[in-house]
């Protein structure tokens, strides 16, 4: 209960979703920053995470492990360089941001202009210790592995080419990156275990399976790479995809596949932003997870252009400031009568979309 | 083993049958196989009946009387019945007399030898409480010969005379007053051995396994099971105790494991009749009833089942004939004179009711296991009304008969009289809550609870939410069309209104319309005021097509007061589908020249075999299609007036040749000759020739899918050269064999010999221009121009092959998308309501309706499609919203813009065009926009 309160009082404070906070210097950031669960010291779960602003940077790791054969080893290159291209174009992330590690590194085909190296875990050490070298406080890194996970004997192992890499061992190769906002992806078969050893305070984990027994490779992550293409998981139409609606699109996705397939669905999704490896199937509102996966955004934020006039600067901070009082409202939706909430609910919306109109009419 | 459970449904096809005999066999007989201890006698070392087994068999050995009765006892227990006959006669000993004369009694009477049965024990009985078992043992065999009263008299004698009646004495005692009406003191008798076993003075497994049965008889359904099973435990041999405790899971549809006690009965005793009976109600019901009769030609709980099954399959003649021969052994047997009484009943044969009823009186006054049972049957046979009074009157004379209740519950559901109906439901399940039928009939009213109810100015429908979206919009109008098309063509108004109701999961719509969870490939019931479907989310075929069929039957059922028979019903149905779109309804192909040449036609007077004789999905859609073509027969032969005059006919209690000879002035016969010589003029039109190696096609649902052919199908997989030097072989030999032309079309499309495969094509489509099957000549050309990028050509073969399939959506959307693109707003109307008819799920065509809707300026049909989108387009909840609120402002509902944009903004306040959408719809609506709540 503390957690979630004190998770809401981090929203209101962030402005989330208002699609002008990215031309906007955030909230100053009080603490120096998110790492891992264990860096945090009494006092830290008021840390506001993924405040980032147009000084901030983002990077991504993408970790491509060993394919069982020809046909998954084409599946999931054509995913990640698709990813890899939706990062660029529709994310604004720049190529030397984005680290992709497949395989051993060789023979990679139409690939080998944006591979970084293999994914060997020494290899994954390399990759982050260049983001950590390039990296401030403040700045957001995206972790997605794709491949083929295990968690039969011992411990949850993601399948690199050479040693298996267990979830611990990822965790720990993270940990010099303090103060940076993570958000991981664990598209891989018998993800859970594994993602579970990745969650902590401030990071938003998602999993494709919600325990060790599904173990059949997901679709998930296809259906990840296609909710981050052209922004379609941007369901609030704010120009950017949140974790939390990457998360919904793509686990909505597989669902509706397993549906048409009339088949039970091996593989569930979920999600954990509180930190706690308790995931969550259905995160967001009411639930214990998703709050933090809301304003976790994949996008790079930058200053974009802004119009200049007092009326514009004034619009502008008052449409922010209307948006912010939408999403108190939204968020404590049960604690109004229906006809209340939604006449509260009109008569802001009326009053942001006036001062956008006007706002969008001055030159 | 399980004790019935409410949650495992398992289905019996002759739940009718296996109602009305079970309980009556329950009682009626198995205690013939109770073999009594006299074991106590051991021989160390060696298993007493193997020894004794031995004996009989290694000549000569003098057994003394106790060897002959143990081994008479194990002889009877292992189903030799004359041997267990010579061994008792055998037993000469004073003391072992009367143990003798029950065991040659029971084994005389499991030959259907009553009356030696009967003189075996008689001569032992002078004061029956001095010899209460052989007095009992007699009296069963009274009860069993329809002498009631004599055992009635006989075991009052036992329980007055003895201070504690064995608890065989007291269980048959009221199994007696129960036959004869006396319900109460019947209560005090189970009560009684109840108490016996609670004082713990109950130990002998056939004791326990009576318990059971008093525990059964008083609705103590979880005592009987542990009873029936401690008495199992005590004694895994005791036939009747597993028996019974068969026909006890039997009576809650738990086949599994009846099926489990009647075999290990089996096991132990393979001519054990009882449980062959019970076998024969679950499966292979002639080969079990044959064995069993082989047994014993006269046992009255295998004469009562056979007679059943005979008039369920329309062969009411040897049905009779089995209940009478039931009746000559037994003039008591509740079951038969019921079945007899219901078949009158059914004729509107009122004396010959009558007769039956007053010999019913004559032994158990306003019997209500009599009017349960009739009320059952014409309740399966669609006579609703009957079969609610009926049970009424079952009820009337006894409140706690559970079953009568559930007859009625479930027949007022099916007139629509959904209130009433659950109560009495509900009533039957308090009181009996492990009888599955009625567990899954008030399950589905939870369901229907969640549902929405909507109404036409006929039509009162029931449906999911998302059907109410989805598909209500196109069912509505459907509905009334029907209504307006069939009113005028048949003269006729059914009553209204009709109650339509649509499940979204196929166990509910299989429970809603007989009681159990399977229904087979049955997709749509006609009750004659009430109509169940399932919902076409879950079918790949024309719902449209579906549902006029349905309500064809709807017209025919009420103008016969539900006395058509099944065949011509479904015949006129089906014939009804063509009449309503050219491309509904069958096409007569190959099907029906396959089944002239291999003599599948069946006479018209028997047709309705064709539908309770099927054992499997294909005959099953063979009875539906050949009852269409006798229909299209008589519709073209002899003029729909004729028609309408036979459905008349039915509304009359007339022989069916009659019927006929009043209509056509021809008996049966030169009216089956008419229609023969008329098919084979269809065939020799037709003129294809039918390969002897090729399947039929086959299709789900008899007969509303796509069939497919499977010959054409498996092409895809055969080794192409010698497929191709066969077909070619077979296209010389017979240049109008189809499936050949066809199948070389496809193996030369793959190997893109497009040339040479569009000449087969053609070919085949000339020979069967209007083939329904897929894959279809048309279907593969417009695969071939489509790889030759000929898009002209292909979209002409799609819309050939869509004049006579109706089950393909996607052709239909593609001919519709490029209709709008030309801007043929006619054609993409037409095709769009094609794909609609088979599957309004897909969110495409409601994109390509409101685009079409907004090409046309139809504002309140482009509102419809968006409502639809809103429902089905989950992946972009905000987008569908908005697309909405602009369709309801272009179409003036303000209020309705305003509330669907709120619910997409609450998600996307920032999104631009929702925005401008809800000030429109403000401005519009006369508010100031202007509307500043904060600095």
């Amino acid at each position: 209960m503390m957690r979630a309160y004190q998770l809401l009082v981090v929203l209101m404070l962030v402005c989330c979703g208002s699609v002008f906070a990215q031309t906007e210097q955030a909230v100053s950031q009080p603490g120096s920053g998110s790492g891992s669960g264990s860096g945090f010291g009494s006092g830290s779960e008021d840390t506001p995470w993924f405040q980032q602003t147009p000084e901030n940077n983002k990077f991504a790791l993408i970790i491509v492990g060993a394919s069982a054969n020809d046909e998954i080893r084409s599946r999931l290159r054509a995913w990640v360089t698709d990813l890899h291209a939706s990062l660029r174009e529709d994310y604004g992330y720049d190529s030397d941001a984005i680290e992709l590690l497949i395989d051993d590194g060789s023979n990679v085909g139409n690939a080998a202009s944006i591979v970084s190296g293999g994914s060997r875990v020494a290899d994954i050490e390399a990759a982050i210790e260049r983001i950590r070298s390039r990296s401030e406080a403040g700045d957001q890194l995206t972790v997605f592995l794709f491949g083929h996970g295990s968690s039969t004997f011992g411990d949850a192992k993601f399948n690199n080419v050479g040693p298996d890499m267990t979830g611990s061992e990822l965790a720990d190769m993270l940990s010099p990156l303090t103060g940076i906002d993570m958000v991981m992806f664990n598209t891989t078969s018998a993800s859970f275990e594994f993602s579970r050893e990745l969650a902590g305070l401030g990071r938003v984990v998602v999993s494709a399976t919600r325990s060790a027994a599904e173990r059949y490779d997901p679709l998930f992550g296809g259906f990840l790479v296609a909710a981050l293409q052209q922004k379609r998981a941007d369901i609030d139409r704010n120009a950017r995809v949140s974790v939390l609606e990457a998360f919904n699109y793509a686990s909505g996705q597989v669902a509706q596949w397993y549906r048409d397939q009339d088949r039970l669905s091996t593989e569930n999704a979920v999600l954990d932003d509180s930190g706690d490896g308790l995931f969550t199937r259905e995160p967001g509102t009411g639930q214990p997870d998703g709050l933090l996966a809301e304003i976790a955004y994949i996008n790079v934020i930058s200053a974009g252009t802004q119009k200049t006039s007092a009326e514009a600067l004034r619009l502008s901070a008052e449409m922010q400031s209307i948006e912010r009082e939408i999403f108190i409202l939204r968020n404590q939706k049960v604690n109004y009568l229906e006809e209340d909430y939604w006449n509260r609910l009109e008569a802001l919306l009326i009053d942001l979309a006036t001062r956008t109109r006007r706002y969008n009419e001055l030159p | 083993m399980n004790y019935p459970d409410v949650s495992r449904p398992f289905l019996s096809e002759r739940t009718a049958v296996r109602r009305a005999v079970h309980r009556s066999a329950a009682i009626a007989g198995l205690c013939m196989l109770s073999v009594l201890p006299v074991s106590e006698v051991d021989i160390p070392g060696t298993p007493l009946s193997l020894s004794l087994l031995n004996a009989a068999w290694s000549q000569p050995v003098e057994l003394s009387a106790l060897d002959n009765l143990t081994r008479g006892n194990e002889l009877l227990l292992r189903g030799s019945y004359l041997g267990a006959i010579e061994a008792f006669n055998s037993v000469r000993e004073d003391a072992w007399r009367e143990q003798a004369a029950l065991g040659l009694s029971k084994a005389m009477a499991m030959t259907g030898q009553y009356d030696q049965a009967i003189a075996a024990v008689r001569a032992l009985v002078r004061d029956p409480a001095d010899t209460p078992l052989v007095a009992t043992q007699l009296a069963e065999l009274y009860r069993m010969t329809g002498r009631s009263a004599e055992a009635q008299e006989l075991l009052a004698e036992v329980v007055a005379g003895q201070m504690n009646p064995p608890v065989r004495t007291l269980v048959q005692y009221g199994l007696v007053l129960d036959l004869r009406g006396e319900l109460d003191a019947a209560a005090v008798q189970y009560t009684a051995a109840l108490a016996r076993y609670d004082s713990g003075l109950v130990f002998d497994s056939a004791d326990v396994g009576m318990v059971a049965l008093a525990a059964w008889q008083l609705d103590e359904f979880h005592d009987a099971n542990a009873l029936f099973a401690e008495a199992v435990r005590l004694d895994s041999n005791n036939l009747e105790a597993l028996t019974l405790w068969g026909d006890l899971f039997q009576e809650k549809f738990n086949d599994a494991d009846a099926e489990t006690n009647y075999n290990l009965a089996l096991t132990i005793n393979r001519r054990y009749t009882p449980a062959l009976t019970g076998m024969a109600r679950i499966s292979s019901p002639e080969r079990y009833l044959a064995m069993s009769l082989e047994v014993n030609s006269r046992d009255v709980a295998t004469l009562e089942t056979y007679g059943l099954l005979m008039v369920r399959n329309y062969q009411q003649d040897v049905g009779r004939d089995y209940l009478d021969r039931a009746l000559a052994v037994n003039p008591e047997s509740v079951t038969a004179l019921s079945s007899l009484a219901a078949l009158a009943a059914i004729n509107d044969d009122m004396p010959a009711f009558d007769a039956l009823l007053q010999r019913v009186n004559a032994f158990s006054p306003e019997s209500s296991d009599f009017f349960a049972s009739v009320a059952d049957y014409l309740g399966n046979n669609y006579r609703f009304t009957e079969a609610v009074a009926y049970a009424r009157r079952a009820i009337a004379r006894d409140p706690n008969n559970w079953h009568a209740h559930t007859v009625l519950g479930g027949n007022l559901v099916r007139l629509g009289e959904e209130l009433e109906g659950k109560q009495h439901l509900e009533m039957a399940f308090d009181n009996d809550p492990f009888n599955v039928m009625t567990s899954n009939m008030l399950q589905v009213f939870d369901v229907l609870e969640g549902y929405a109810t909507l109404e036409t100015e006929h039509f009162r429908a029931n449906m999911s939410h998302r059907d109410a979206q989805v598909l209500w919009p196109y069912m509505a109008p459907l509905l009334e069309e029907s209504w307006a098309t069939l009113v005028e063509k048949y003269q006729f108004e059914p009553e209204v209104p009709v109650l339509i109701q649509v499940f979204e999961r196929t166990e509910d719509f299989a429970v809603r319309s007989v009681g159990l969870p399977d229904i087979g490939p049955l997709v749509g019931i006609c009750f004659g005021k009430v109509v169940t479907l399932i919902s076409p989310d879950t079918l790949s075929a024309n719902w449209q097509e579906i549902l006029w069929h349905e309500l064809v039957h709807v017209f025919t059922l009420q103008m016969t007061q539900n006395r058509m028979p099944r065949w011509l019903s479904e015949g006129i149905s089906t014939w009804e589908e063509r009449q309503a779109r050219p491309e509904w309804g069958r096409r007569l192909g190959l099907e029906l020249v396959r089944a002239v040449e291999q003599g599948q036609l069946l006479p018209v007077s028997n047709l309705n075999e064709g539908f309770t004789g099927a054992n499997s999905n294909a005959d099953l859609s063979f009875a539906y299609f050949q009852s269409y073509l006798v229909v299209e027969y008589i519709a073209e032969q002899y003029g729909f007036e004729k028609l309408h005059e036979l459905i008349l006919e039915y509304a009359h209690i007339r022989d069916e040749s009659e019927m006929f000879a009043n209509v056509f002035e021809m008996d049966m016969v030169s009216f089956d000759n008419g229609f023969r010589d008329w098919i084979q003029q269809r065939v020799d039109q037709i003129n294809v020739y039918v390969h002897v190696e090729d399947s039929d096609d086959e299709g789900a649902g008899h007969g509303h899918g796509v069939r497919e052919n499977n010959s054409a199908v498996l092409a895809e997989l055969y080794n192409n050269e010698s497929l191709k030097q066969h077909m070619r072989g077979r296209v010389e030999q017979q240049p109008r064999d189809f499936q050949a032309h066809l199948q070389l079309g496809i193996v030369l499309f793959r190997e893109a010999a497009y040339d040479e495969a569009i000449f087969h094509l053609q070919t085949a489509q000339g020979i069967l221009p209007d083939y329904s099957g897929y894959p279809s000549p048309s279907l593969v050309l417009s695969q071939i121009y489509e790889a030759q990028g000929n898009n002209e050509a292909m979209m002409e073969q799609l819309a050939v092959m869509l004049q006579n399939q109706q089950h393909d959506y996607a052709s239909a959307l593609k001919l519709a998308e490029a209709a709008l693109e030309a801007g043929d707003t006619g054609q993409a109307d037409y095709y769009l309501s094609r794909a609609l008819a088979v599957d309004p799920y897909q969110p495409q065509i409601h994109r390509s309706g409101a685009q079409l809707a907004q090409q046309l300026g139809d504002t309140g049909r482009a509102v419809q499609e968006f409502e639809v989108l809103v429902m089905l387009d989950q992946s972009d909840p905000v987008d569908a919203r908005t697309n909405l609120a602009g369709a309801y402002l272009d179409n003036q509902q303000l209020d309705q813009a305003r509330l669907t944009v709120l619910r997409a903004l609450e998600t996307a306040p920032g999104y631009q065009r929702a925005q401008d959408i809800l000030l429109r719809a403000v401005e519009r609506s006369g508010q100031p926009s202007e509307v500043i709540t904060q600095p």
